[in-house]
């Protein structure tokens, strides 16, 4: 990584960060969509943690690591909005005759996603408190679930921008979040126990990175932390994040192919 | 390949085909182009909409790659050394190239920095082109809610942020409102004063490349159909041009009748809809009006004004390209339809 990649790196994030602060509607549905969803599924589904089998005391507590990573994952399927929107108006034409690295601009998009992700993973935390999930694993707990919350991410928002990148239509990436997403969220852990969902559904769970990142932020935040399930999984999530990513940026390079 | 350091651009027999798509044959968007341009003049890419002028700039920039073909750009090969190319000009396509939700100050700024200028110099470089375009009162607004010829102007702007030696305006006075568009033009002249800058401009207003460009390139259906000065170009033409309105015309009709008139040569009858324009070159102009009222009225045909005129490149156009520049664009439109 040489300082001119850094540098354009964290121009590129710049530059998406200003844009999203300007658009305050944007930031204000990122912050408050999670929230919703925390106190509408707490309240809606708490009787759950009384039915036998269920396995942990409180179902708020068992909730916040599903919403973290519910948001990360709808809001990673938008993530390549952007690209779009550059495409469309000739911003991406003059970034790709400039001497800037492919890797850039896509990279530095990342970061500014992940970025978004880190707060709107903070607000989960602290709504997910005053609600009244405990967080006994600690500020590290905490800091685990979400740097498993930014591996997710990191893997969505790659598939959204490589998507973007390829098929240049906003509706593709509606078709992500409708096929890709809802349907993930179900079929894993997020709002069940595996022990209370169908068991075709608990084998599919297993292999959704969904599950992966709730699994670790569940252990992480609980009294006794299973440190081989935080340390597979992570493993997992990040092999699945960077063939994510090197595919980004392949779509950016076949999207000037096709120019 | 050898190649003379004078030529900013020069492209050799350059193809681009695009997929069809959904069974339809290819289309050849660049039909072995070649063209030379001078260092450090202005020159047009000049031709109706879809002649090829906007893949050739791609193609040039580095942003699209030819399917075949050669092309060196400030003395560096677009695809081997696609790199150095891009550290030498400077693209205002024809979209923008700013970010709306960015001030003008601030896209300079980064565009400053992603060509590698420290953040002082970058800065600095900003303030230099927010004075040099006129653009004080505009700097720290929002660029998505600029005027279109302010927003032009921005662009032009972000194109010469890395002091290129060759900038390519592809079409940039399109969707102007003709105030903008003088004013964008003078600054186009401007530009074509300082010292190795190389400005390559596609237009399909022929007006605009007779004003500005040093060289021109009639380019048609991916291929170069005439090139030169715009005086040499018209010189080719000998003598006038006759036009004559036609209502309601037969074409055969007037053809016909038109191609009796001995004063008159390179006859051809153009039909829009219910009006219709009879253009013939003549080295007798006064003699083959009067010839040419006489003749079509004997035969009965309706006719508005006729009128003779110096050749301009509409003609040049239409000897070179086989029809003309109005007839050509519709024609295109329809195909886009």
């Amino acid at each position: 990584m040489s300082t001119t990649w850094i540098t354009e790196t964290s121009q590129v994030t710049r530059r998406w960060t200003t844009d999203g602060i300007r658009q305050p509607w944007g930031l204000g549905v990122a912050i408050i969509q999670p929230v919703i969803w925390l106190l509408l599924f707490g309240n809606v589904f708490s009787s759950v943690a009384t039915v036998p089998g269920f396995g942990a005391d409180d179902y708020m507590t068992f909730l916040v690591p599903g919403i973290l990573m519910m948001t990360v994952l709808y809001s990673g399927a938008w993530a390549g909005t952007g690209f779009i929107d550059d495409i469309t108006s000739g911003v991406m034409d003059r970034m790709l005759t400039s001497p800037v690295h492919r890797s850039s601009l896509v990279a530095g998009q990342l970061v500014q996603q992940l970025g978004l992700c880190f707060v709107q993973g903070l607000c989960v935390l602290g709504i997910g408190w005053l609600a009244g999930a405990s967080y006994d694993g600690g500020i590290l707990g905490m800091l685990v679930a979400l740097g498993a919350s930014l591996l997710l991410a990191a893997a969505f928002c790659s598939l959204s921008s490589a998507v973007a990148l390829l098929a240049r239509d906003q509706t593709a990436l509606i078709g992500i979040s409708t096929i890709i997403v809802l349907p993930a969220t179900f079929l894993s852990t997020a709002l069940m126990p595996a022990s209370l969902v169908p068991s075709w559904v608990e084998t599919v769970s297993q292999y959704n990175p969904l599950t992966w990142a709730v699994e670790i932020a569940r252990t992480a935040m609980s009294p006794s932390v299973d440190w081989s399930v935080v340390a597979t999984r992570s493993l997992w999530l990040t092999a699945l994040a960077a063939v994510v990513a090197w595919w980004s940026v392949r779509a950016m390079r076949t999207y000037q192919r096709s120019l | 390949m050898p190649t003379s350091p004078d030529y900013a651009v020069d492209a050799l027999d350059l193809v681009k085909t695009y997929p069809g798509g959904r069974g339809r044959p290819d289309v050849r968007a660049l039909d072995g182009l070649t063209l030379t341009i001078a260092a450090g003049t202005v020159h047009g890419l000049l031709g109706p909409n879809g002649a090829g002028k906007s893949t050739t700039t791609k193609v040039l920039t580095t942003l699209a790659r030819a399917t075949s073909g050669t092309a060196r750009v400030a003395g560096h090969d677009v695809v081997r050394e696609a790199a150095a190319v891009r550290r030498s000009i400077g693209y205002v396509s024809q979209g923008t190239g700013a970010d709306p939700l960015l001030t003008p100050r601030e896209n300079l700024v980064m565009a400053a920095r992603l060509r590698g200028l420290s953040r002082s110099a970058s800065t600095a470089r900003a303030g230099d082109l927010v004075d040099r375009f006129g653009l004080t009162e505009f700097a720290d607004r929002g660029a998505g809610k600029l005027s279109g010829g302010t927003r032009r102007k921005l662009d032009v702007a972000l194109g010469l942020v890395g002091t290129p030696s060759v900038l390519f305006l592809d079409e940039p006075t399109t969707g102007l409102d003709p105030e903008a568009r003088s004013a964008m033009w003078a600054e186009i002249r401007r530009l074509a004063g300082e010292d190795e800058l190389t400005v390559v401009l596609t237009t399909h207003y022929l007006e605009e490349a007779d004003r500005l460009a040093d060289g021109l390139t009639i380019v048609d259906r991916g291929r170069v159909v005439a090139a030169g000065s715009p005086e040499s170009l018209k010189a080719t033409l000998e003598g006038d041009t006759l036009s004559v309105e036609l209502v309601e015309p037969d074409a055969s009709l007037v053809s016909s009748v038109a191609g009796s008139v001995a004063l008159l040569r390179d006859v051809s009858v153009h039909v829009e809809g219910p009006t219709g324009r009879l253009v013939a070159r003549t080295s007798d102009g006064p003699a083959a009006v009067g010839a040419v009222i006489s003749a079509l009225q004997a035969a009965g045909i309706r006719h508005g004004a006729v009128g003779v005129s110096r050749p301009t490149l509409d003609d040049v156009y239409l000897a070179h390209a086989g029809r003309s520049w109005t007839s050509s664009d519709v024609a295109v439109k329809e195909l886009a339809r």
